[in-house]
């Protein structure tokens, strides 16, 4: 329908169509659209014509050249296989430390908030004082300390003398420390794991079963479902017979530090950097999830608490049936964002020689792959990653709100 | 009306801001450029003592850095006319293709690879090095065979990287690279054990060993396998010949000093009946885009090749004599064309 | 603390009538130390656990620090962490702008606090005066790293320019509290020259630094011509916009040709680094995050998805990435013959990063103005740029303050990652500090605690008044 405008004489006139504001509006997002995408291509433009005019190739292929470089800390990496594939492990070792660092990050974030609110002052004092400390240091100083203060002038020892530990008068260590690997035993899996694999699925089966009855039963009777207890039962039991039944599962690799002096044989090695980039980043972003604990537990209002004493709960049962559920759905999205967070500090790596992806592009990049695309690959990398994990964990958000209500 | 004008002005505004931020100079070839500018813009090392190396106060020296000097003295007639750009491995190149500086004299490993796919276009060569590996002196290792699944710490972005995967692969002797972004991360872990072997070009280790030895460190060995080799010289950009062709003279014009037995003393007033001896003083006119004293200016402001490396590279304890880097009379590589 | 006060409602500014708290018991030593250490038997086994490691950790830490530590690297390189290589000979720029911006701080600071007084004045909510011995508590981090480094310090020159420093800023803040509200306007305009020149005296009075001068310089302009009484309307507008523009064309005219050169930002190192770096990029991302926010709120579908996809792209991306993006191809991007230095390159990063995760805040501070005020905006005629600009905007801002500063401090530890493109900011002078003959393995722990230290002072202080901020506006809460 065409906009009608009165004037001043009170007759009624068609608008005129630089004046008519659907128009404009159109015209305005065309024009601001077309700028866009004219600027895009101007500076794409230009990027592909200096590339050119340095020889330098425009195209993904170097993916499939041979690497040409080791990567440290992994002995069956072959410098000769591709660069996608040495990417692949950048990405894996990435995971594996903000898996870990995540890990650690939450359990001592959880504590220390709830540490801050404790009516023991000491523990409030250090609580506190470990948050205000390290929440005011850069990520990458921090990394940087733990590697120099562990590994490279800690306590431990070189590798070819390592402390080893082990259990009253067994032959075996069972930790192995020096200043660049620590090894831990770790499980080799026998000829019939699969079959334990199986049964142990068998045994989820098993346990939500048996918690469904539980449930019912409580619905029934009244009688309160202990279905946790049960539904655990019910996995161990059938869990053990397959494990029994199978036979050999799975064996303990004992770590052994060989003749040499300089390898670990068996067992599950960390290394050094990987050990200082998940230690520093679980402290580093154990100290803000701890003010997210502590803020969320005191956004809960004060009624609430009062209403739980009123009913004599315990201090205990108080926190984990009246405080604690409200604080975790305020606490969830900033916590999903620091665990976000931790995961793109990994790529602060470099500092301590630690082989995430971030370092082995910029290796790979020194070592003359192009760097335009290795470094458009690796921010592609960093995206999936932190739009994967934080639409998982919206969704687990979304339930979680749609539950309580 | 009002709104058309604010939108006028806003415009208007963002106009000047843009003309405010932009900062074009015209195109041309890389030789006259930077006479006009008259600096020019040298990529170097800083933390290498004897090669790049910048001290408290911001001086700059180091057997790269002299050439720089060299360069600037040739092109420019001013060997303090050098504005330095500190780079480390891995943007080395990336800084030379875009154009931040106009040469690169920083430890580059001449190699087929960055001659073609980097974009460069690599000159003369300098420093004759290979690529050796230091341990301390009580591990007891002497060879290569006895670094098996040693850790062995090695900058990244480097040839050498390269190298050592390469031959230690091709040997059959398993190792675990420690890769660190500069020496300052190194040091600290080779000296505390963290890693068996320092693996770097021999005369880097060689600078590294007489610093550790002189400041009451452990005793150091350089094992005496030599797994490549390091032809390090100056690199420019890729297709600007005039450019490089002043560069490469301007450096060759050392060697040919030291052979003509010229140096920073008595090149004032040299006098041969030498008529190649006249032409490399400014009797010769070839057209390279250069002044026609520029040898003398050379010579006269930084030193000859023998200068320089004594001024630079014998005090962190690699000899001159014997090695790769003596002129050609002497048995050595350092040999050039005839200026003529 | 909640707990306080039990009578009021989260999230409520202070009504003016408090129900005043008693007066909280003084408990005698041994009753406090009863309650709150001790008060059942985990907290006593916890406290007592938690004694014994911190006098032993507490023991270790002093001895490191003034028995076994070796400063020697930290207590001879002092001006090498603060400014890293800059040419010595030009240090006095580096004073002259600490002075200047001192000075302009407390005068801006002068301004709120006249403002303030003002606004109480009229609405009659009392206005709680900031003592200055709170204020010294507040800051006592920052107090205590310059202590420090004054005590390390072998001349007298770093105490006297921290003297002069310190004056300027409380001078300038009394003027500043004592000008009338009417000449706020001018006020801003002499805090924004003084912003443009110091940064300037350093970097020099040259080439493009015409406008960033020029601007508030015409502004302060076209505030006095606001204020004399011209005789006819018409002769109004000329002399004003005759005014502005002469002021513009000598500003031009002064930088090209009396064209005083200073100190290019290449050459800008060390802690100075980290500050400034940080400074300038929230400063040039915060038009941009603005926009962005505007953008995303904005009901052309094609502006919300653009600044949509931005905004989602740059904070799924470390910053490293960023800075990689910046230090290896960003100049294949754009055509200029003068190539851009490393560290244009990487404030660029930071401001494309930092744009982002301020448009998120100023989005959220755009949110939190409710729709009433917009109404009631567009109930009294005002177009949607004036009610963005008259209505939204100075509400909106005015609540995300305290996340702004957030944003600054989480800059301003990013700028460590300088260090890794090899840009000489503290981290990395350290590593040069470690070259040096003297240094090369010697105190190699000490001169990291002291980065951490300076690293640590500047945030914390920085953090409190965010907190403090937070509290005061009443923020966070609905």
């Amino acid at each position: 329908m065409t906009q009608t405008t009165i004037d001043s004489s009170g007759r009624q006139s068609r608008v005129v169509w630089y004046r008519n504001i659907r128009v404009l509006r159109v015209v305005g997002q065309a024009i601001a659209v077309v700028g866009v995408v004219a600027l895009l291509w101007w500076l794409f433009n230009n990027l592909v014509t200096n590339l050119d005019r340095l020889n330098i190739n425009t195209d993904f292929g170097f993916l499939g050249r041979p690497t040409q470089f080791q990567v440290p800390y992994d002995e069956g990496f072959n410098p000769r296989s591709s660069v996608w594939s040495m990417m692949l492990v950048g990405v894996k070792n990435t995971l594996l430390a903000g898996f870990f660092g995540i890990i650690l990050a939450s359990i001592l974030g959880l504590l220390v908030g709830i540490g801050r609110l404790s009516s023991n002052w000491l523990v409030a004092r250090l609580a506190t004082l470990y948050v205000e400390t390290l929440r005011n240091i850069p990520p990458l100083v921090v990394i940087v300390f733990v590697g120099f203060a562990v590994f490279t002038f800690g306590p431990f020892p070189i590798l070819s003398e390592a402390d080893q530990f082990s259990l009253f008068g067994s032959d075996h260590s069972f930790l192995i420390l020096s200043n660049t690997i620590w090894a831990v035993p770790s499980l080799i899996a026998g000829e019939n794991a699969g079959l334990f694999w199986l049964a142990a699925l068998a045994g989820l089966g098993a346990a939500a079963a048996v918690a469904w009855w539980r449930t019912r039963v409580r619905e029934r009777t009244g009688k309160p479902h202990h279905r946790v207890l049960f539904g655990l039962g019910a996995f161990l039991a059938v869990a053990a017979t397959g494990y029994l039944i199978a036979g050999d599962v799975y064996a303990l690799s004992w770590p052994e530090l060989s003749e040499t002096g300089r390898r670990i044989t068996g067992g599950f090695e960390l290394n050094f950097g990987f050990i200082s980039v998940t230690v520093a980043l679980g402290l580093y972003t154990a100290s803000h999830i701890a003010e997210i604990v502590r803020g969320s537990i005191l956004a809960v209002p004060k009624g609430q608490s009062e209403a739980a004493n009123a009913l004599a709960l315990s201090s205990f049962q108080r926190y984990r049936y009246v405080v604690l559920p409200q604080a975790f759905r305020v606490a969830v999205p900033p916590i999903i964002s620091q665990y976000l967070n931790l995961v793109k500090n990994t790529s602060l790596g470099i500092a301590v020689s630690y082989a995430e992806i971030t370092m082995l592009t910029q290796t790979s990049i020194g070592n003359g792959r192009p760097a335009p695309q290795s470094i458009i690959l690796l921010m592609g990398v960093y995206l999936a990653l932190s739009l994967t994990i934080s639409s998982l964990l919206n969704v687990y958000n979304r339930r979680l709100q749609l539950v309580e209500r | 009306m009002m709104r058309v004008k604010r939108f006028a002005v806003l415009v208007l505004g963002l106009a000047l801001v843009a003309a405010a931020c932009g900062d074009d100079d015209g195109g041309g070839n890389l030789l006259a450029e930077v006479q006009d500018r008259g600096t020019l813009r040298c990529g170097v090392n800083d933390v290498v003592p004897g090669f790049g190396f910048v001290d408290a106060a911001g001086a700059y020296s180091g057997f790269d850095v002299d050439f720089c000097r060299v360069v600037a003295a040739g092109v420019l007639g001013n060997a303090n006319a050098v504005e330095f750009v500190p780079l480390n491995a891995t943007e080395r190149l990336t800084a030379l293709q875009s154009g931040e500086i106009d040469v690169l004299i920083r430890n580059t490993t001449w190699t087929a690879t960055r001659d073609g796919q980097d974009g460069s276009t690599f000159l003369f060569t300098t420093f004759y090095d290979g690529q050796g590996f230091m341990v301390p002196a009580a591990s007891g290792i002497t060879s290569l065979e006895d670094l098996a699944d040693a850790d062995i710490c090695v900058l990244t972005a480097t040839t050498t990287e390269l190298n050592l995967t390469a031959v230690l692969n091709a040997r059959g002797i398993p190792f675990n690279p420690q890769g660190y972004a500069d020496n300052t991360q190194l040091r600290p872990a080779y000296e505390q054990g963290q890693c068996q072997a320092w693996t770097s070009d021999a005369s880097q280790l060689a600078a590294v060993k007489s610093a550790i030895e002189s400041e009451g460190g452990e005793a150091q060995t350089i094992l005496p396998d030599i797994i490549s080799k390091e032809p390090l010289g100056p690199v420019v950009r890729d297709g600007d010949t005039a450019w490089a062709q002043a560069v490469e003279w301007s450096v060759m014009a050392t060697v040919q000093a030291w052979e003509f037995g010229i140096d920073s003393t008595n090149v004032a007033g040299f006098a041969s009946d030498d008529a190649n001896v006249a032409n490399f003083l400014g009797a010769l006119e070839p057209s390279l885009g250069l002044p026609a004293d520029f040898a003398v200016q050379i010579i006269s402001q930084v030193g000859n090749y023998e200068e320089i490396y004594i001024r630079n590279v014998i005090p962190i304890g690699l000899p001159l004599e014997g090695s790769p880097n003596d002129l050609w009379t002497n048995g050595g590589l350092m040999y050039v064309p005839p200026y003529r | 603390m909640m707990s306080d006060r039990p009578f009021l409602e989260p999230g409520l500014e202070e009504p003016r009538l408090l129900i005043e708290e008693g007066p909280r018991e003084k408990l005698p030593p041994a009753r406090w130390l009863r309650r709150h250490l001790f008060n059942n038997w985990y907290n006593t086994a916890i406290t007592v656990l938690l004694l014994m490691v911190l006098g032993y950790g507490g023991y270790r830490f002093l001895l490191f620090l003034f028995v076994s530590g070796r400063w020697a690297p930290v207590r001879q390189n002092l001006t090498l962490f603060m400014v890293g290589r800059f040419p010595r000979s030009e240090l006095w720029r580096v004073v002259a702008q600490l002075i200047i911006w001192s000075g302009a701080l407390g005068l801006a600071w002068g301004a709120a606090i006249a403002g303030a007084r003002f606004r109480a004045a009229q609405t009659g909510v009392p206005y709680r005066e900031d003592p200055v011995l709170a204020r010294v508590r507040r800051y006592w981090g920052l107090l205590a790293l310059l202590l420090l480094m004054l005590l390390l310090t072998e001349s007298v020159g770093p105490l006297i320019v921290a003297i002069g420093a310190i004056g300027a800023g409380a001078i300038m803040q009394w003027a500043g509290t004592r000008v009338p509200g009417q000449y706020s306007d001018l006020l801003w305009a002499l805090v924004g020259m003084l912003a443009v020149g110091g940064y300037q005296i350093v970097s020099g009075f040259h080439g493009n630094g015409w406008l960033w001068m020029g601007v508030p310089l015409a502004a302060g302009v076209g505030g006095l011509t606001r204020r004399v009484n011209w005789q006819r309307p018409r002769r109004v507008r000329i002399i004003r916009l005759g005014s502005i523009f002469g002021v513009l064309l000598l500003s031009y005219l002064f930088y090209t040709f009396v064209d005083l050169r200073g100190v290019g930002w290449d050459k800008w190192e060390g802690l100075y680094l980290n500050l400034v770096a940080a400074t300038v990029a929230i400063v040039l991302s915060f038009p941009l995050g603005l926009l962005l926010a505007l953008a995303r709120r904005s009901t052309f579908p094609a502006l919300r998805v653009m600044s949509t996809a931005y905004i989602e792209l740059i904070r799924g991306v470390p910053l490293i990435s960023l800075l990689l993006m910046g230090r290896f191809f960003i100049g294949f991007f754009l055509n200029t013959d003068t190539p851009l230095s490393a560290l244009t390159r990487a404030i660029a990063a930071f401001t494309l990063f930092t744009a982002a995760y301020v448009a998120e805040i100023v989005r959220g501070g755009l949110q939190s103005v409710p729709r009433g005020q917009i109404e009631a905006g567009q109930s009294l005629g005002l177009s949607p740029l004036g009610v963005t600009r008259l209505i939204v905007l100075p509400q909106a801002l005015r609540a995300v303050i305290p996340a702004m500063v957030g944003q600054f401090i989480s800059l301003f530890k990013d700028t460590s990652l300088l260090s890794i493109i090899s840009v000489a900011e503290i981290l990395q002078v350290r590593a040069l500090v470690h070259t040096q003959p003297a240094f090369r393995g010697f105190g190699i722990a000490e001169t990291l605690v002291f980065v951490m230290l300076a690293f640590w002072a500047f945030s914390f202080t920085m953090s409190r008044e965010s907190q403090r901020l937070e509290r005061r506006l009443g923020v966070g809460e609905r």
